[in-house]
């Protein structure tokens, strides 16, 4: 507190104003006083001396206030106590009354300037706790280490006046600069070694409290366990920047930009911690569902093959070529499961560019319907195709693929017999197809989990499946920018609807009219 | 096992496949000529006189679409082509370089049969000079006098319907990529407008097909081109 009051004085030294004051105060009241001087008694003068004398202390400061006793002393002297014109005073009472003005006088200026300075205490402190919640308001809104480094650097800049940088050690554990400093505050040029050896003390050396060299000051940043950091300021004055008041507010500044640092960092950390959980749990319901999957056919394939190679002449044809059919079949399954993975990782991979051409969305339903000719041979499926459909831009082989699996869902979860309705039309969305079958439908409440990755409805059903066809759907869909949703239908079964949206008017070409003659 | 049938060339990597495809092969018939790597097929391309060529495109010494850029520079010999991967761009990419069809692995070999007979038919029938007249289901094409029926009722066709017509009916069974079908039909520098052979494949479907959006003539290879179905179903 002392030093804020030397500082203070120091900073009032230069004040020529308040010693003009001191003295005019005092003259002032000498003019008012004199008209009165018949009526008044030395008393009272004095009292008004006095009251002056107050009104600069309070307001301008003890060494004002004393000359104004000063000059009180000598006005009074001069003008009012008998002989009139002199400094001389014969009256015995008017000595004492001047005495007792003069020490009334330096002490209450003496008293007067202890609340001053109480009172700008106060204020700076006040000002101190404002900016330290300015700073830590701030912070706590930020996520990012390099918003908290800028508003660390910002605040620095703001309450101390001078230049800064926070510096951080790089992958190597070595500090460096700042990848993006913020222009214009932020230190540019900086001693590397020096921060250097800052950051590896651990510590600033105890006094001067930190290390400096040139005109830059190091202070190390700890955190709780190590140094995470050194900031570098560059004050205007020096002398200030080493007083208690502003070395506290500075550690109080560290301390709250480091705290904000650890948190942002362990925030990091948790946050890649439950990503690697997410992305572990994914694998290990990848590896069961791959496994269980592909072990299936796979163990058909091994078992009918070797007691083929083992025991096949004595089995007899009927036999022999049941497992024969046994091994394709589950080759078969393996193969469709194979390609699923495969095409998921494909699209999951994000290397696959679509091949966008102008197709007639009828086309790519027929040929996935083509595609699936053998298993829909026993199935009705009726096609309901709207008039106008303009030319589509989309990559035919992957939403031939889209078309394929929802078909055979459809095929696969609704009984035999009964029909699937294709429809397909242009609506406000965009274009849209529908496939709608008349079996169980989904459900409810799993409508959107069906999309998902190794999602089955029954874990275990005998529909095989890895539970990535609808997966791959969606992937599909969402890369042409549409959307894919899945319903039941009020008449039973469930629905799946897609839109792509057209985005682009179809180019159109010149028609040609004349027709073939022979 | 005596071998009858015309030379095949059978150019893949893996030896348990290339022993199986050897085994397949020689069981219908045919002599095999059966070589792991690009360099090996090529010579043997040059020197065996083979009638087909099986190519796998993911070989271990070069690229399998060089193989056929460098055969096609010299050579008319009907190349399958077998890929591992589902892709529609190597695929395509295999028939624009000059392939003539393609299978993807796994298939069925009963399948790689169908189309090598089906591709040795085809080049036997070329020496012949152009075809005259193509029958398949209800349609049937009449090549030089440009008339085409269906149900032995006729159906006129705009000149460029009937060119696109043609070279499907002279690939008869093959796919025919989209880029080829736009040289051929509308020229080089239509390769790039697919939204003209969209349009004009839809027309033609209308007067051909009964049910145009499930055609039973006129197939779409999702991606990769159409093929003429020469098969009745």
């Amino acid at each position: 507190m002392k030093s804020a009051t030397n500082y203070s004085g120091f900073r009032q030294k230069h004040n020529y104003g308040h010693w003009l004051w001191g003295i005019a105060i005092p003259l002032t009241l000498t003019a008012i006083d004199w008209p009165f001087r018949e009526i008044l008694t030395a008393s009272n003068i004095l009292m008004f001396y006095l009251l002056g004398v107050f009104f600069v202390a309070i307001r301008l400061g003890f060494w004002p206030s004393v000359l104004a006793s000063l000059t009180s002393a000598g006005a009074f002297a001069f003008f009012f106590a008998p002989p009139i014109f002199s400094f001389a005073i014969a009256d015995q009472e008017n000595l004492v009354g001047l005495a007792v003005m003069l020490v009334v006088g330096v002490v209450t200026s003496k008293l007067a300037e202890n609340v001053r300075s109480q009172a700008r205490v106060a204020e700076q402190r006040e000002q101190r706790v404002s900016a330290l919640y300015r700073l830590s308001k701030e912070l706590a809104e930020a996520r990012l280490e390099t918003e908290i480094i800028a508003i660390g650097i910002r605040h620095i800049h703001a309450e101390f006046g001078c230049r800064n940088t926070l510096l951080f050690p790089d992958g190597n554990g070595k500090l460096c600069y700042p990848v993006n400093p913020s222009p214009g505050i932020s230190l540019q040029e900086v001693d590397l070694s020096m921060a250097r050896r800052v950051f590896d003390l651990g510590k600033t050396p105890e006094d001067p409290g930190a290390l400096a060299s040139e005109d830059k000051l190091f202070i190390a940043l700890n955190g709780s366990t190590e140094t995470i950091g050194v900031l570098v300021l560059e004050p205007v004055d020096f002398q200030q920047m080493f007083l208690p008041e502003q070395q506290q507010l500075i550690d109080t500044f560290i301390n709250q930009i480091v705290h904000a640092l650890v948190r942002a960092r362990l925030a990091e950390q948790a946050k890649d911690a439950t990503l690697k959980i997410q992305a572990e749990a994914l694998r290990n319901s990848l590896l069961s569902s791959i496994s269980h999957d592909l072990r299936t056919p796979l163990a058909t394939i091994v078992g009918a093959a070797s007691t083929l190679e083992a025991d096949g002449e004595r089995l007899n044809e009927h036999r022999r070529r049941k497992l024969v059919v046994a091994i394709n079949e589950e080759a078969q399954r393996m193969s469709d499961l194979m390609t699923k993975i495969l095409e998921m990782a494909r699209l999951e991979s994000g290397q696959v560019v679509l091949n966008r051409q102008w197709y007639a969305p009828e086309e790519i339903v027929g040929s996935a319907l083509r595609r699936l000719d053998k298993k829909l041979k026993k199935r009705q499926v009726n096609l309901h195709i709207a008039d106008g459909l303009g030319l589509v831009l989309l990559d035919a082989a992957l939403l031939q693929q889209v078309l394929v699996n929802l078909l055979d869902n459809a095929d696969k979860y609704s009984p035999a017999g009964q029909p699937v309705d294709v429809s397909i039309a242009t609506t406000a969305r965009g274009l849209s197809i529908a496939i709608a079958d008349n079996g169980p439908g989904i459900p409810e409440g799993m409508q959107q989990k069906i999309f998902d990755k190794f999602f089955r409805i029954q874990a275990e059903s005998a529909q095989s499946g890895v539970g990535l066809g609808l997966a791959i759907c969606r992937a599909i869909v969402e890369a042409h920018g549409g959307e894919i949703q899945a319903s039941n239908r009020s008449e039973g079964g469930a629905v799946f609807q897609l839109y792509l949206p057209l985005l682009e008017c179809p180019p159109t070409i010149a028609p040609e009219e004349k027709e073939l003659t022979p | 096992m005596k071998a009858t049938g015309p030379l095949l060339l059978l150019i893949e990597d893996d030896p348990q496949f290339r022993l199986l495809l050897t085994t397949t092969l020689e069981n219908q018939d045919y002599s095999v000529f059966a070589v792991a790597t690009g360099r090996e097929g090529l010579i043997a391309a040059r020197n065996r006189q083979p009638g087909l060529l099986i190519l796998d495109l993911g070989l271990p010494d070069m690229d399998g679409q060089e193989v056929i850029l460098r055969l096609r520079k010299s050579s008319e010999l009907p190349i399958i082509v077998l890929s591992a991967r589902n892709q529609e761009g190597d695929i395509t990419k295999a028939l624009d370089n000059g392939a003539d069809d393609y299978l993807t692995k796994p298939f069925n070999t009963a399948e790689l049969m169908s189309r090598i007979k089906a591709l040795l038919r085809r080049v036997a029938k070329l020496p012949g000079g152009a075809q005259e007249c193509f029958q398949v289901g209800d349609l049937k094409v009449e090549l030089t006098r440009r008339r085409v029926f269906v149900n032995d009722r006729e159906v006129h066709l705009t000149p460029i319907e009937f060119r696109l017509l043609c070279v499907l009916v002279r690939n008869g069974g093959f796919v025919v990529t989209h880029r080829q079908l736009l040289e051929k039909v509308w020229g080089a520098s239509y390769v790039e407008h697919s939204h003209y052979l969209r349009i004009y494949m839809g027309q033609l479907r209308h007067k051909i097909e009964t049910d145009p959006a499930r055609p039973r003539y006129l197939l779409t290879e999702a991606g990769v081109g159409y093929r003429l179905n020469e098969e009745e179903d």
